[in-house]
């Protein structure tokens, strides 16, 4: 099923370069990357985050899912096909789906606050701005838990240990040969 | 003790840069060969080579550009931050398993070594190799800026170096890198990248219990502080849009495995199993050493806003203003030394791929053999490297900016559209072609060179670097569908199915 991966990463990324042109080429607003601060010099605000949004928002949501869902493929394009067991796989799909689903409370919770003008706080940060702060950052630890747990079952196992020396002696004596 | 600051700070950057001269001196005992000075012979431990590669991570721009963004586009550049973990996952996915196989069987000493091994072709080795010069080159004179210009701001407090100038800076901070470098290779580099990295991670917690004990409420206050004034700014994409956020993710956390100064290094630890191990260690030591980025910009741009502290000239003072007005003279000693570790551990890493590119990869390229003596040359190479890079340094700063912007240009994002592709996904993928790859890096020079020059600014906040990011993976994967599939070396072959 994974050994197609390539044609996946590559619609993907195909995808979101599609994404950009629209975004290229929607109807822009004064403030879509911040306009300096009125009263700060080197301070540049963003002003009226729904308006920010409202061309593009859609867009930006869709191009951010697309990149979690090209780092998740990408992570098994690294492991080798004969370890692309259905637990990994399982482990994989696991990972991505939490890591939509912190992408899409973010989300959410940025557009309510948009939509109220109230937020709570979380250690420190708006609600919105811990689920990137601290979301984005944990959210991606079960990636580095499969690889860091599951090294000796999927990224580099005792065969694979057997078979790379093998071949480092073949290639050895070949050169002892020449 | 306030009354000693200057003193305090200046004294921990010198212990620092003497401990940068001894641990030179030892390394050269132990670099025998350009395989030391290169790749130190494939024989370093799990830590170190943990904290060498998030300390070269985390450049100087980390420590001063850093907080200095989030002053000026607020949460925009966390962006930069959070994808650590993403980041340094992928690069293990996809990274540091294959290059450290490669580099074994084929005893690679360099990146464009493997590149070569892998494609086998010498035009991929070529243009891999005058990437990283031309990126090299760039970084480099900006770091050496940076250095001298800390530097000058440490010395002119004290009044015995009140005038001191900023060639005068330039030379002595280049003096101690070059010094170290020459002398003990990527050896020497490495073992202060371990030091690098212990006193980042210090000064990046200790600066985060300095910041929640600004304001009375802690970071909440601050953030508070921030929304009242402009709510977009402490929302998640901050005050530069969601595009420019987006594609700072991108290019920041998928780029990390196409950056030849970090990737390079997961090809020096002895054993193969080490890899489970670095990953997490590298991640929490950048973890820890971003605080300093996150909380100073929260903490600064929240200060100036209440009238705590007058508005900053410019938003890279950032830093050394909260130094100076918040911290204790002995954490100031701290940070500063750690600011030099920052630009040093990036320099030397830059330093030595330079090196390997123009004395091993050109002419091995162009000729089929690399120069003789590799390793006398090494040590000449590097010299001659930063003496221009400092030239170039100082030219753009009295002279003309325009050159080092334009390298400049060849910073991180060019190195993630250009060497991404090629090298993360042409080691796990046996379709990858040499036509693609020899595509995937022209487009991604030529469009990000083309929008440096060109000065073309895209509409919300989209990068050059992402189109050129995105571009180069699509012409790669699409240019290898299409032409010849390629026939692989037995060796190559058999590493990349394992």
């Amino acid at each position: 099923m994974t050994r197609g991966i390539i044609y996946w990463i590559f619609a993907i990324c195909a995808l979101m370069g599609v994404i950009l042109l629209a975004i290229g080429f929607a109807e822009t607003v004064p403030n879509a990357g911040g306009v300096p601060h009125p009263e700060f010099p080197g301070m540049v605000v963003g002003g009226d985050g729904a308006a920010r949004l409202e061309h593009i928002g859609g867009l930006a949501f869709a191009f951010n899912a697309l990149l979690l869902t090209l780092v998740v493929c990408l992570s098994i394009l690294g492991v080798s096909e004969r370890h692309r067991s259905p637990k990994f796989l399982a482990a994989m799909a696991g990972s991505l789906i939490i890591m939509l689903l912190i992408w899409w409370a973010m989300f959410s919770t940025h557009q309510e606050f948009l939509r109220t003008g109230e937020t709570g706080y979380f250690m420190g940060f708006p609600i919105p701005t811990a689920w990137q702060m601290y979301g984005t950052w944990l959210g991606a630890i079960p990636l580095v838990a499969i690889y860091t747990l599951g090294f000796r079952h999927f990224i580099f196992t005792e065969e694979d240990e057997a078979e790379f020396n093998a071949l480092l002696k073949e290639c050895q004596q070949e050169e002892n040969q020449d | 003790m306030e009354a000693y600051r200057q003193e305090i700070i200046v004294g921990a950057v010198v212990i620092y840069m003497l401990f940068c001269i001894v641990t030179g001196l030892w390394a050269m005992r132990r670099t025998h060969d350009s395989s030391d000075f290169f790749i130190a012979g494939r024989g370093l431990g799990p830590i170190v080579v943990a904290l060498a590669l998030f300390s070269s991570t985390l450049s100087g721009f980390g420590f001063v550009g850093g907080p200095g963004l989030v002053y000026s586009i607020g949460v925009s550049s966390f962006w930069m931050v959070v994808i650590s973990s993403i980041g340094y996952a992928i690069g293990f996915f996809l990274v540091a398993k294959r290059i450290r196989m490669i580099a074994e069987l084929r005893d690679c000493l360099s990146l464009p070594d493997v590149v070569a091994a892998r494609y086998g072709s010498e035009a991929v080795r070529f243009l891999m190799a005058v990437t990283i010069v031309l990126g090299v080159m760039g970084y480099l004179a900006t770091q050496i800026l940076a250095m001298a210009v800390v530097m000058q701001a440490i010395l002119s407090g004290t009044e015995t170096f009140a005038d001191i100038g900023l060639v005068s800076c330039v030379v002595i901070s280049s003096t101690v890198l070059i010094f170290y470098c020459v002398t003990g290779g990527i050896i020497a580099s490495v073992y202060t990248d371990v030091v690098q990295g212990a006193i980042m991670i210090v000064a990046g917690s200790l600066i985060l219990m300095t910041a929640m004990s600004v304001f009375d409420g802690g970071i909440q206050e601050a953030t508070s502080i921030i929304l009242a004034d402009d709510s977009e700014a402490i929302m998640p994409f901050g005050a530069a849009g969601v595009m420019a956020s987006l594609g700072w993710f991108f290019v920041f956390g998928l780029g990390l495995a196409g950056q030849p100064h970090l990737i390079t290094k997961m090809m020096m630890n002895k054993k193969m199993t080490d890899n489970r191990n670095i990953l997490p260690m590298s991640l929490f030591g950048y973890v820890m050493a971003a605080l300093l980025w996150i909380s100073i910009g929260i903490i600064m741009r929240a200060a100036v806003i209440d009238g705590v502290v007058d508005p900053l000239a410019l938003p890279d003072d950032a830093a050394s203003t909260f130094l100076s007005v918040f911290a204790n003279p002995l954490l100031a000693g701290i940070v500063f030394a750690g600011l030099f570790a920052a630009i040093m551990s990036t320099s030397d890493a830059f330093l030595n791929i330079g090196t390997a590119a123009i004395i091993h990869d050109i002419p091995k390229a162009i000729r089929g053999h690399s120069v003789k003596n590799e390793l006398f040359w090494a040590r000449v190479v590097t010299v001659l490297l930063a003496t221009v890079a400092a030239g170039f340094a100082l030219y753009s700063h009295f002279a003309d900016a325009t050159l080092v912007a334009l390298l400049g240009a060849f910073g991180w994002g060019t190195f993630a559209a250009s060497i991404f592709p090629v090298v993360a996904v042409g080691l796990n993928w046996r379709g990858a072609s040499v036509a693609g790859a020899v595509t995937a890096i022209s487009a991604a020079l030529l469009i990000n060179f083309s929008v440096q020059l060109a000065g073309i600014v895209l509409p919300y906040g989209i990068s050059g670097p992402l189109v050129a990011f995105i571009t180069s993976m699509v012409l790669f994967i699409g240019v290898s569908l299409v032409t010849k599939k390629p026939e692989l070396a037995k060796d190559i072959d058999r590493v990349m199915q394992i």
